[in-house]
C-alpha cells in the first residue's frame, strides 16, 4: 500500500520548475528512453503527482541512472520539462534523503 | 358485382422489387379482380411522371378507389395520400401494399413464392379497398394559451417565450417559490455566473409580463379534453382553479440521488453528496471550513447512484451527465477559495463531453489529481480518527493499491427522476426504462410526447444541465407556439367508433386505452361508451375487448379485414 504524503505533495506544487502534471501517461517517453527503464519517467511522474514520496524514494537509483539525454523530453506530446522534473526530484532526494 | 372503380399500381422500384418479384404475373393475375379497372406496373410510382399518369386515371376513369403496390407506407403513405388528394379522390380512399419489404426484399432467393406472396398481397390490398370509405380529418380549435408544470429554469425560460409569441402563459410551481434547483446556486458553469442571479433576472422579467400568471404551491390535479382544448384543474393551497389552455409543458426537474447509509461513508459526518459540497462551496466566503475544521484535503468518489454503482436494490444504469462536469467545476471553485488544498478524483470515466473538457482542463491545471478505479473494485472509505482513509487500486499507476488520508468525502451523485405519481397519475405521460419522462422520438421528435399537446423538457426528461433544459425548453416552446398559432389542428380519422346500439356500457374496454380515450356518455335512454376522437390513436386495444362487438377501428373495420383475409387465402388457380 503506497501512501499519499501530504507534505511532499506541497513541496512539488510549491515547485516551478515540476510541470508534470501535464503529463497523459502515454508512454513514449519510456519506449524512446535509451536504458530502457521501465519506471521513467512515466511511472515514477505519476508517483509524485500523487505524492507517493516513498515510491519515489525507493526509485532513487533510478533516478539517479538516468542520463539526462532528453531523448524523452525531445518525443513527449505533452511538452513535459522532463529532464528538468528529473533534476528536481534529485535535488530533493539529495535534501531528503542525503540531507545535502 | 361491386360498384367500385379501383386502379391498382404495380411497382417495380427501379429492380429493387422487379429483381424478384415478376410484377408483370402479378398485375395480369390481379387484372381481373372485381372493381378493378386500371391495372398498371411503373418503374418508379413515387415519380413525378407516375403521380401525373395516376391523377389522370383517377379524373378520366372516374376511380374511386386506389392500391399501390410498393414499398412500406412508412416511406410512401402520405406521397400517394398526396396524389389522391390531387386528383380530387379522398385521401382515405387509398391503400398500399409493402412488396418491397415484405415480398422481394424479404424473399430474394425464391422469387417464384415471392410472386405468389405479392399476388395475395394485392388481393387483399384491393378487398380493403373495396370496403374504403371518404373520411375526414378531425379539426379542433385551440385555445391560444399554455400551462407550464414545473417553475425551474427550464419552465421559467419556456414561460418567457411563449409569452414572447403572445401567447399567454401559466406555470405552476409545486413548492413555495420558482427557480428549481438553478435558484439555490452560486457560481455554475460555463460561464461563472450566480444561479441565483440568473433565477432573480428571469423572475423580474416575468413579473413584468402581463400574460404570464405564475401559481406557487401549485399541483395539476385534474386534465382532460385534447391537443388545442384542454381543461385542466390545480390546486392552489386550498383552492381549485380550473384553467383552459391549448398545450401543456412538463419541466417538473429532477431529483438528487440519496446514497444508501454507508455507501462509500455516507451517513458518516465530512461525507457529502454532490450538492451538500456546492452549497458549502456557494456559503463559503473564505478558505473552506467544515464543521469548526480548516479542509486541506478531498478525495472525490464519481459516479455515485449513476451506471449501476449502488447499495440500493435497483441501481441507476445510465450516466447521469452533469456531474462529471459539476464536479470538476466544484473542484476550481474549492481550489480558488482554498489554493492549497489537495483534491484526489477517484472516477471510472471522466465524461466532461464537447465544451466542457476545459473544466476537466482547468481543474487539472489547477492541481486536481486523478485516479482511476475499475467498477469491480471501488474504493474504500472509512473514518479513522476524524480523518478519511481512502483506499483503491488505481489503474494510472499501474494498478498500485493507493491510500488517501482526506477531511472530506465529496459523494458526485447522479441525478434521478423525481418519483411524482400523483402527476403522472392525471399526466399519463410514458416513463423509459430510466423513469424519466419519454419523448416519441430521441432524434426527431425530442420533446413531444405520446399525448398531443403535451411535451416534455429539461431535467425532467433526462439529466441535463441548464443549457440543455433551457435548450429543450425553448425547442417545447417552439411546439407548442406553431400548434397554438395556426388556430387549429387536423388529427387523422383513423379512430375507434362505437357501435352506441351494442353498446351495453360494460366498461370493459374503458382499462385497454393506453391514452385514456374511452369515457361514459349517456345516448338516449343509455349509457354507452364514446370515443374522444381527439385523444385516440387508432391503436385497436380496445376492439377485441367488447364482449359486445361494439367497437371498430376507421380504416381498420373488422369487415375490411375478414375481405382482406378472404381474399390472401382464396385459391384462384
Ligand atoms: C450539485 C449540482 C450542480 C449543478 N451545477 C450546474 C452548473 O454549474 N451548470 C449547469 O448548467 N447545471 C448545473 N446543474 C444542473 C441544473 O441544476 C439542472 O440542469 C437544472 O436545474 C434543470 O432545470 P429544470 O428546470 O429542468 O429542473 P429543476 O431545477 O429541477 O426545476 C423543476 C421545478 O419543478 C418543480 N416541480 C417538481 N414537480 C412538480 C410538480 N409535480 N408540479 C409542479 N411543479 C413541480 C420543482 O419544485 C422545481 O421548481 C447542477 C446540478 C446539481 C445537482
Ligand atoms: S512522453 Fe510525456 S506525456 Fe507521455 S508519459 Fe512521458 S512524460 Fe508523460
Ligand atoms: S457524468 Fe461522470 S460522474 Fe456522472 S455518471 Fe457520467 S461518468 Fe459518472
Ligand atoms: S366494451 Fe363494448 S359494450 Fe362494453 S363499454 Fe366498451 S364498447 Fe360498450
Ligand atoms: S383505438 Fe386505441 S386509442 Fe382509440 S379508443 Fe381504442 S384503445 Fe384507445
Amino acid at each position: 500500500m503506497a501512501l499519499v504524503n501530504p507534505s511532499f505533495l506541497q513541496e512539488v506544487k510549491a515547485s516551478k520548475e515540476f510541470n508534470a502534471t501535464a503529463c497523459m501517461n502515454c508512454g513514449v517517453c519510456s519506449a524512446v528512453c535509451p536504458l530502457e527503464i521501465d519506471l521513467l519517467p512515466r511511472k515514477l511522474f505519476r508517483y509524485v503527482l500523487l505524492g507517493l514520496e516513498d515510491k519515489v524514494l525507493e526509485n532513487t537509483p533510478v533516478i539517479y541512472q538516468c542520463l539526462l539525454c532528453k531523448m524523452c523530453e525531445a518525443n513527449c506530446t505533452a511538452d513535459v520539462n522532463i529532464a528538468e522534473n528529473i533534476r528536481f526530484l534529485r535535488s530533493y532526494i539529495g535534501r531528503k534523503l542525503y540531507k545535502l | 358485382m361491386s360498384a367500385r372503380r379501383i386502379g391498382v399500381y404495380i411497382c417495380y422500384c427501379g429492380g429493387n422489387i422487379s429483381d424478384y418479384v415478376d410484377c408483370e404475373k402479378v398485375r395480369n393475375a390481379i387484372a381481373g379482380e372485381e372493381g378493378v379497372v386500371v391495372a398498371k406496373t411503373t418503374m418508379f410510382a413515387c415519380s413525378d411522371a407516375s403521380q401525373q399518369e395516376i391523377i389522370e386515371d383517377i379524373q378520366q376513369q372516374k376511380l374511386d378507389g386506389m392500391v399501390v403496390a410498393s414499398c412500406s407506407p412508412t416511406l410512401h403513405l402520405f406521397t400517394f395520400r398526396g396524389v389522391a388528394n390531387r386528383a380530387g379522390l379522398n385521401p382515405y380512399l387509398y391503400v398500399q401494399v409493402n412488396l418491397r419489404e415484405q415480398c422481394s426484399w424479404a424473399h430474394t432467393d425464391v422469387p417464384a413464392q415471392a410472386t405468389e406472396k405479392a399476388v395475395h398481397l394485392v388481393r387483399a390490398g384491393i378487398a380493403k379497398a373495396r370496403l374504403t370509405e371518404s373520411l375526414d380529418k378531425i379539426r379542433i380549435d385551440t385555445v391560444p394559451r399554455a400551462l407550464v408544470v414545473g417553475g425551474g429554469i427550464a419552465g421559467l425560460r419556456a414561460a418567457l417565450a411563449l409569452s414572447d409569441l403572445g401567447i399567454s402563459v401559466f406555470v405552476a410551481e409545486k413548492s413555495e417559490k420558482v427557480g428549481g434547483w438553478v435558484a439555490e446556486m452560486g457560481r455554475m458553469y460555463p460561464h461563472e455566473r450566480r444561479g441565483s442571479d440568473l433565477i432573480a433576472k428571469l423572475v423580474e422579467e416575468i413579473g413584468a409580463r402581463e400574460n404570464i400568471k405564475v401559481f406557487t404551491h401549485a399541483e395539476l390535479t385534474a386534465k382532460s379534453g385534447s391537443v388545442g382544448d384542454f381543461s385542466v384543474q390545480l390546486s392552489v393551497a386550498d383552492q381549485t382553479i380550473p384553467l383552459n389552455v391549448g398545450t401543456i409543458v412538463v419541466t417538473t426537474g429532477f431529483g438528487s440521488y440519496e446514497p444508501a447509509p454507508g455507501e462509500f461513508g455516507y451517513g458518516t459526518e465530512g461525507v457529502l453528496t454532490l450538492p451538500e459540497f456546492k452549497r458549502l462551496l456557494d456559503e463559503s466566503k473564505g478558505p473552506l471550513v467544515y464543521r469548526g475544521k480548516p479542509v486541506n484535503s478531498i478525495v472525490y468518489v464519481y459516479c455515485v447512484g449513476s451506471r449501476g454503482s449502488s447499495k440500493k436494490e435497483k441501481p441507476n444504469t445510465y450516466c447521469s451527465r452533469y456531474c462529471c462536469n459539476a464536479a470538476m467545476h466544484a473542484s476550481s471553485v474549492a481550489h480558488d477559495l482554498s489554493p492549497s488544498l489537495h483534491q484526489f478524483h477517484l472516477f471510472r470515466d471522466i465524461r466532461t463531453y464537447g465544451k466542457y473538457e476545459l473544466l476537466y482542463e482547468e481543474a487539472r491545471s489547477k492541481g486536481a489529481v486523478f485516479l482511476k478505479f475499475d467498477e469491480q473494485q471501488p474504493p474504500e472509505v472509512e473514518k479513522v480518527d476524524g480523518h478519511f482513509r481512502v483506499q483503491l487500486k488505481d489503474q494510472l499507476t499501474f494498478g498500485d493499491e493507493i491510500q488517501i488520508e482526506s477531511d472530506l468525502v465529496v459523494l458526485v451523485t447522479g441525478m434521478e427522476a423525481r418519483a411524482d405519481k400523483s402527476l403522472n397519475d392525471v399526466l399519463k405521460l410514458p416513463l423509459g426504462l430510466d423513469n424519466f419522462f419519454k419523448e416519441i422520438h430521441p432524434k426527431l421528435r425530442p420533446v413531444e410526447t405520446v399525448i398531443d399537446g403535451v411535451f416534455i423538457a429539461g431535467a425532467a426528461q433526462a439529466p441535463r444541465n441548464s443549457a440543455e433544459s433551457v435548450a429543450s425548453a425553448l425547442a417545447a416552446t417552439a411546439k407548442s407556439a406553431a400548434l397554438l398559432k395556426k388556430g387549429y389542428v387536423e388529427l387523422e380519422p383513423l379512430v375507434a367508433v362505437v357501435d352506441t346500439e351494442a353498446c351495453t356500457w360494460c366498461s370493459e374496454c374503458v382499462c385497454t386505452c393506453p391514452y385514456a380515450a374511452i369515457e361514459k356518455v349517456t345516448a338516449g335512454s343509455k349509457e354507452v361508451a364514446q370515443i374522444n376522437s381527439a385523444l385516440c390513436k387508432g391503436c385497436g386495444c380496445c376492439v377485441p375487448a367488447c364482449p359486445k362487438g361494439a367497437l371498430g377501428v376507421k380504416g381498420y373495420t373488422d369487415r375490411q379485414i375478414r375481405a382482406m383475409i378472404d381474399a390472401m387465402g382464396a385459391s384462384h388457380e
